[in-house]
């Protein structure tokens, strides 16, 4: 008959993991890297941002309003977007990681419950209107474009959506889970 | 490593970011508690950020680590598959109690567990014997 006891002992009697020797060298290299992702990730969502702007005034959207208002629902959506994922990425790194346990739950269940309204709420909004701007800007595709890209971009902006609906679909899925997980 | 069933990378790359929050945090250690405390409760409060970077892939990782400990049965001794074993039961509890159950398992005092998760002393007492029990009962399977 086991007890905790015998448990508690094979335990302790596990061999102790070695040190790395490099191991600092391995800390300094994580913290370089994860400045480099989170840079990384800002330059990608800055130059879609500088693209859609540059596109603004490439086809002078601004001189007729229907195109403009597409284009600038577009911009607005994906702004938006950007903004969120920046304060959330904020609120993410300012839960205080040296209260209890019992506390930092707390926070991380109240961080994920406004990740949760944010996807059900704000972010169909935000497809829908950058849908509805994409949509504004088809005639004018339709007229400046040749008829063979025009298709290319309906396909391929119909494409891009149904990745990015499963894209989210599946972030949405496994935050839940995590809540589901923390309420436990 | 418990915390993990024993994967050795994960347990690694977790412990390489309890080492950044410390560092980050250390002007905020007030020396309320002792500083062992306090890097428990980073150690714990990093494990449960982990979640979000888990894959839904629970109860396949379970079977595999099944099939695992059946082809190693043999070349393992009775020690290592108890060892396996106790890393699959503790990967079946709930996260919170997975904290606890390591952290009495290293022999802290119940009293400093409790301070770590802000939980009562009297409520630690009472889960360490429910998980100790349901622990037991598991590896004996």
């Amino acid at each position: 008959m086991t007890t905790f006891e015998d448990l508690q002992s094979q335990w302790k009697k596990q061999p102790a993991t070695e040190t790395p020797e490099n191991g600092s060298k391995q800390i300094v290299e994580k913290v370089a890297l994860i400045r480099k992702k989170q840079n990384i990730t800002n330059i990608v969502l800055m130059t879609t941002a500088i693209i859609l702007i540059f596109f603004f005034f490439y086809v002078s959207a601004y001189k007729s309003q229907k195109p403009m208002i597409g284009l600038s629902l577009m911009i607005g959506a994906l702004a938006t977007r950007v903004g969120l994922e920046i304060l959330s990425i904020r609120s993410l790194k300012n839960l205080n990681v040296a209260k209890a346990t019992e506390i930092f739950k707390k926070q991380m269940i109240g961080y994920y419950s406004k990740r949760v309204k944010i996807h059900f709420i704000i972010t169909p909004i935000i497809i829908m209107t950058y849908c509805i701007g994409f949509i504004m800007l088809l005639p004018s595709f339709k007229e400046n474009l040749s008829s063979g890209f025009y298709t290319y971009i309906k396909i391929s902006s119909t494409v891009m959506l149904v990745v990015l609906s499963i894209f989210i679909a599946k972030q949405i899925k496994n935050e839940l889970e995590v809540l589901k997980e923390l309420k436990q | 490593m418990g915390y993990v069933n024993g994967d050795e990378a994960k347990a690694k790359d977790i412990t390489q970011e309890v080492f950044i929050k410390v560092w980050e945090n250390l002007e905020s250690f007030r020396e309320e508690s002792g500083i062992s405390t306090w890097i428990y409760r980073i150690t714990v409060n990093t494990c449960l950020l982990q979640l979000r970077n888990e894959k839904i892939k629970k109860t396949s990782t379970q079977s595999e680590f099944n099939n695992v400990v059946e082809e190693e049965e043999e070349s393992k001794t009775t020690h290592e598959i108890q060892l396996k074993s106790m890393y699959a039961c503790i990967h079946k509890l709930s996260k919170e109690n997975k904290s606890i159950i390591l952290l009495e398992l290293e022999g802290l005092p119940q009293k400093e567990i409790a301070n770590i998760t802000g939980l009562s002393h009297e409520a630690i007492r009472v889960r360490v014997h429910r998980i100790k029990n349901s622990l037991t009962k598991c590896v004996q399977k």
